[in-house]
């Protein structure tokens, strides 16, 4: 067989034919609202935690809905569940029960 | 006898549908709240995309109606059907009695202060779109000397289900860099960012404006919404954002935050629609009979509708529909008066 | 008086008879489980507690929270008189039934069966006047209870009579218990009035007797309503472990351990199970609850959590979320049940120890400039800056120089992790802001949100720092001529914060400012009984539009009197009315610095 010397790197895409976001599916049905992200980015500029560490709602939120768990989910420890992301949030997002949600899957996971 | 139309509202679409009307051989009357005719365009010194003057805009709409019977400082108190007629009692008194009703009350500005994580009226450096119109237009209402940096922040008021205003305002965006490169020609130094959700530039040579405002005046474009606002010890605006491209939060100082408030309904929009019976749809917006075929028509016989009544637009999409409506309406009376 | 039934038996007292036994055994075991279920501590608390002199007052509690039931007394008499009239009628009934057996029958004594139907087993000999007395208190008390019967059919029908918007709704064991309950005295009266020829009577079953001699023979009857009488009381009996009314002996455990200062430290520990079994599902918390102000929702209340919770259905969990923890059922509750603790604690369960972390927090540095007064505004406060601008105002006016310790972000109070059930996180930033405040040298903590009033006030170990609201501060500065107000010719409505009015017990002072500053006008529901804004962090759950649903309800409230301004002392209130309320909007801070002098 012909080896070529690249290959797709199954790290570096997400593949929508077989990613499984089965997590993000589970959320979506306690927090219907998670499907109305648009992105803009408010959630992680107004995060108390973010000015101390790497938290980002927004960006978990996209790499669950590909099925990248744990990416995802090292984008949200440290958390102070202080809420203002929900209320700057445009969409109207609970995004604070979202992480509750992601944070009790954890638990079971 | 001529039929008269009464036209509620004096800003563009109320002057354009007037002239159409006079020219259709019909007599209208217009009722304006304020103490001038003209609207939003009365305010504004330039309009997009290509700079074109507000008040020659507005000269070419006023010029062809000036003798136009004209009621100013006045609204509708009640309009009653009568047979083919209405009789309109505005304040003060007045009394008309008309044929058809063209309803073109327009849009009110959002309410910066609202959005209280902004500052706006809490910081001398925080200002809105219209502010910074006025002072290009006059050189007053704020003081603004030689900023260094400058940011504009998109959809303020606008696609936000906090404020309960849930529409896109459609025109900021094309605002904000009309104004973002007025920014650049008066102080050409100065450093400017412009906050974006999404940049809509959907209309014939915006995309022009933006592309020169990205090449010709350097504008930095940063996808991500302001979220928190305050002001350091040297009366600097420092604000919060994410730049969601590169997903880093961000923060920034500035000599100038401008806050492009959105279209919302016009705030004498509720008490108008009881009086006439209209539609309002949940955003606040009048809901014509038809949203695509006939945006003209309040599905009240007699009643018409045109301009930003019906959710926001730019000035020429206001115009067209001026037209449509000053159409729709001689079509309405040419078909009574057959019968 | 002496007896007339051989052996002191009769088949009818079988029904009872069985119903007391069970319900004996199953209290025994029950109680026993539940105290087995105490720690080791929590166990020699209850000890101590019961061989000391409180337990005297807590033998009172009892009698007035079970049997006069003063607390429902208090909320409405007519609520209080039914309840007290069917609780304290029948413990006399039983009691003074007992001093018969004592006094005619002592041969009886410890029969189980015997003081309740001591009339069927005796006959009247001669006259006495003690005899009547007996048997006048006997009828009294019937009728009493009698009447209290009335009222809580009449209720079933017709809640509002009592004071009361809505009622719980009724599953099979309550309805048994309740039916079985309405039952028992009626056919006591008719029972006692049958054999009131042979035993005696007074006014109620003489006359009853005697009206009904004058078209039937009594004595026919006797037979089947002592039996009917049996059968209801054994019915309800064995009905009550299944029925609300479990709250009767169950209640009585909860005030001798609550006396005994043990408290619920798991959702179904053995403080916690009594409280669940206290709670009679009298519906109090449904009027009092915010979220049923959508009636759908009235199953949201706590009434309806702690059914799930006793009959274990997993759903609990998502009225655990639910909550908004304003705290306004716990205020009104007449057992004192503690739901909103309960509910925490059934979040706290669902944290392991694989939480996410705060790894961050040792890099987090402690300075902050030294001055006497420290300022944290916390995560609620950055998004309202014309809180602290106004505050900031205040204090310069004062010449008071003060630190802003989170001016470049919060470290959060931890007040939301605790709420949100991941006390073990909040305890990590406890800590570290309890570092920074300490390294401040300051003598005063000045914030200016109730969340994290709260929190400072009862979880921070701050020793010789004073924790003060701003509305507490601003008052102060007040008094002491630090600063003054123009009066203003506004009339203002002051909301009470759920954290700082119930959960911190601070009304009066900012009450005081707004005098100072113009009119204060009444809201119908305030101080305690304040409805919560809708925004509370207490809630995990709620979604934007029950939100909303619920700040609309608390302005109608507070616009009752028509005031021109609203006026709050909470960011988050302010946030939640300001884009609903059709009226200005503001924190009575921004109040004060409009209208200084």
């Amino acid at each position: 067989m012909n080896r070529f010397g690249y290959r797709l790197s199954p790290s570096s895409q997400i593949d929508l034919d077989v990613s499984d976001n089965s997590l993000f599916r589970q959320i979506l049905a306690g927090e219907p609202g998670i499907s109305t992200c648009i992105s803009c980015g408010s959630c992680v500029a107004s995060c108390s935690a973010g000015v101390f560490d790497k938290i980002s709602f927004r960006k978990a939120l996209h790499l669950l809905e590909a099925g990248m768990d744990t990416e995802a989910v090292a984008l949200l420890e440290g958390c102070m569940m202080c809420g203002k992301c929900t209320l700057v949030c445009p969409r109207g997002i609970n995004t604070r029960h979202a992480i509750v949600l992601i944070k009790r899957k954890l638990n079971k996971g | 006898m001529t039929d008269r139309v009464l036209i509620i509202g004096g800003g563009p679409a109320g002057l354009e549908a007037a002239n159409q009307l006079n020219l259709l051989g019909y007599k209208p009357v217009i009722v304006e709240k304020d103490d001038t005719l003209g609207g939003h365009l009365a305010k504004w010194d330039r309009l997009f995309p290509e700079g074109e003057s507000a008040e020659t805009v507005l000269y070419k709409l006023i010029k062809p109606v000036e003798h136009t019977p004209v009621y100013l400082n006045t609204i509708v108190e009640q309009a009653d059907k009568e047979g083919n007629h209405f009789r309109v009692k505005l304040s003060g008194g007045k009394e008309e009695i008309v044929s058809a009703i063209l309803v073109c009350a327009g849009f009110s500005l959002f309410p910066a202060e609202k959005k209280e994580e902004y500052g706006y009226g809490i910081y001398n450096g925080v200002i809105t779109s219209s502010d910074l119109e006025k002072w290009f237009k006059t050189g007053k209402g704020v003081n603004i000397n030689n900023p260094s940096k400058v940011g504009f922040v998109h959809c303020v008021g606008s696609r936000d289900e906090k404020i309960c205003n849930r529409q896109c305002s459609k025109v900021c965006c094309v605002t904000a860099v009309k104004q973002a490169c007025e920014i650049k020609e008066k102080f050409p130094d100065s450093e400017v960012f412009c906050f974006y959700m999404d940049l809509r530039m959907f209309g014939r040579k915006y995309e022009d404006l933006y592309l020169k405002a990205q090449n010709k005046y350097r504008v930095r474009f940063i996808r991500g919404r302001v979220s928190e606002v305050s002001e350091d010890f040297t009366g600097k605006v420092v604000i919060k954002a994410e730049d969601t491209l590169s997903s880093k939060p961000l923060k920034v100082s500035l000599d100038l935050l401008v806050l492009m408030t959105g279209m919302i309904s016009n705030s004498s929009i509720e008490e108008l629609s009881g009086i006439l019976s209209l539609n309002r749809a949940e955003d606040g917006f009048i809901e014509p009979a038809d949203t695509i075929t006939k945006m003209y028509d309040s599905g009240k016989e007699g009643i018409f509708l045109a301009g930003a009544v019906t959710g926001p637009k730019t000035i020429p999409e206001t115009l067209s529909e001026a037209r449509a409506s000053a159409l729709a309406i001689h079509n309405y009376l040419s078909n009574k008066a057959i019968q | 008086m002496r007896e007339r039934i051989v052996f002191a038996f009769d088949p009818f007292v079988i029904p009872f008879t069985l119903g007391m036994v069970f319900i004996i055994l199953y209290l025994s075991v029950g109680g026993f489980k539940i105290i087995a279920k105490l720690s080791a501590e929590e166990k020699m608390k209850l000890l101590k507690h019961t061989f000391s002199f409180a337990i005297f007052k807590t033998l009172w509690d009892i009698i007035a929270d079970c049997l006069l039931h003063i607390k429902i007394f208090k909320r409405n008499i007519r609520l209080g008189y039914m309840h007290a009239s069917i609780a304290f009628g029948w413990f006399m009934l039983i009691f003074i039934g007992h001093i018969e057996v004592m006094l005619y029958t002592p041969q009886r004594m410890g029969v189980l069966y015997y003081p309740v139907f001591f009339r069927y087993f005796v006959m009247k000999t001669h006259e006495t006047l003690r005899g009547d007395f007996f048997f006048f208190l006997m009828d009294l008390f019937l009728l009493i209870v009698l009447s209290g019967v009335g009222i809580a059919i009449y209720k079933r029908f017709r809640s509002a009579i009592v004071g009361m918007k809505r009622t719980t709704k009724l599953r099979t064991g309550d309805k048994i218990a309740l039916y079985s309950l309405w039952l028992i005295f009626p056919l006591r009266l008719f029972a006692e009035s049958f054999t009131a020829g042979i035993s005696g009577g007074s006014f109620l079953t003489i006359s009853i007797n005697r009206v009904f001699n004058t078209f039937a023979t009594n004595e026919s009857l006797i037979q089947p309503v002592w039996w009917a009488y049996s059968l209801t009381l054994g019915a309800f009996l064995f009905a009550l472990p299944f029925s609300r009314y479990m709250h009767i002996p169950t209640e009585i455990f909860l005030i001798w351990m609550r006396n005994s200062g043990i408290r619920a430290t798991s959702s179904r520990d053995g403080y916690a199970e009594s409280e669940i079994y206290s709670c009679s599902s009298c519906g109090i918390c449904i009027d009092a609850c915010p979220m049923a102000v959508k009636s759908e929702n009235s199953k949201l209340t706590s009434v309806y959590y702690l059914r799930l919770m006793r009959r274990r259905l997993p759903e609990s969990m998502n009225h655990a979320d639910k909550c908004l923890m304003c705290g306004r059922c716990v205020e009104m509750c007449p057992v004192e049940i503690d739901s909103c603790k309960l509910k925490v604690l059934k979040r706290e369960e669902e944290i392991s120890e694989k939480r996410l972390r705060m790894a961050y927090l040792s890099e987090v540095h402690t300075n902050v400039n030294k001055s006497d007064v420290l300022y944290y505004a916390g995560c609620m406060t950055h998004l309202t800056p014309v809180i602290y601008n106004s505050l900031f105002k205040i204090l310069q006016k004062s010449g008071i120089l003060f630190s802003f310790m989170d001016k470049d972000g919060s470290i959060c109070c931890g007040r939301p992790l605790m709420l949100s059930g991941d006390t073990y996180s909040a305890k990590e930033l406890i800590e570290k802001n309890r570092q920074t405040i300490i390294n401040s040298g300051a003598k005063t903590l000045l914030l200016s949100c109730p969340i994290c009033y709260k929190v400072f006030k009862e979880e921070y170990d701050l020793p010789g720092i004073e924790v003060v609201h701003h509305t507490e501060y601003i008052n102060r500065l007040l008094n002491e001529g630090k600063i003054a107000l123009n009066k203003s010719g506004k009339s203002f409505v002051f909301h009470d914060p759920c954290d700082l009015g119930r959960g911190s017990g601070i009304f009066e002072q900012p009450r005081e400012i707004l005098m100072k500053a113009g009119e204060l006008r009444f809201a119908s529901e305030e101080r305690g009984k304040s409805h919560c804004c809708g925004g509370s962090l207490g809630s995990l759950s709620l979604d934007k539009e029950e939100r909303n649903g619920i700040t609309k309800a608390a302005l109608a409230t507070l616009f009752e009197n028509n005031p021109d301004e609203l006026v709050t002392a909470c960011p988050l209130c302010y946030k939640s009315f300001k884009n609903i309320n059709g009226k200005p909007t503001a924190d009575i801070a921004q109040i004060v610095a409009e209208q200084m002098v």
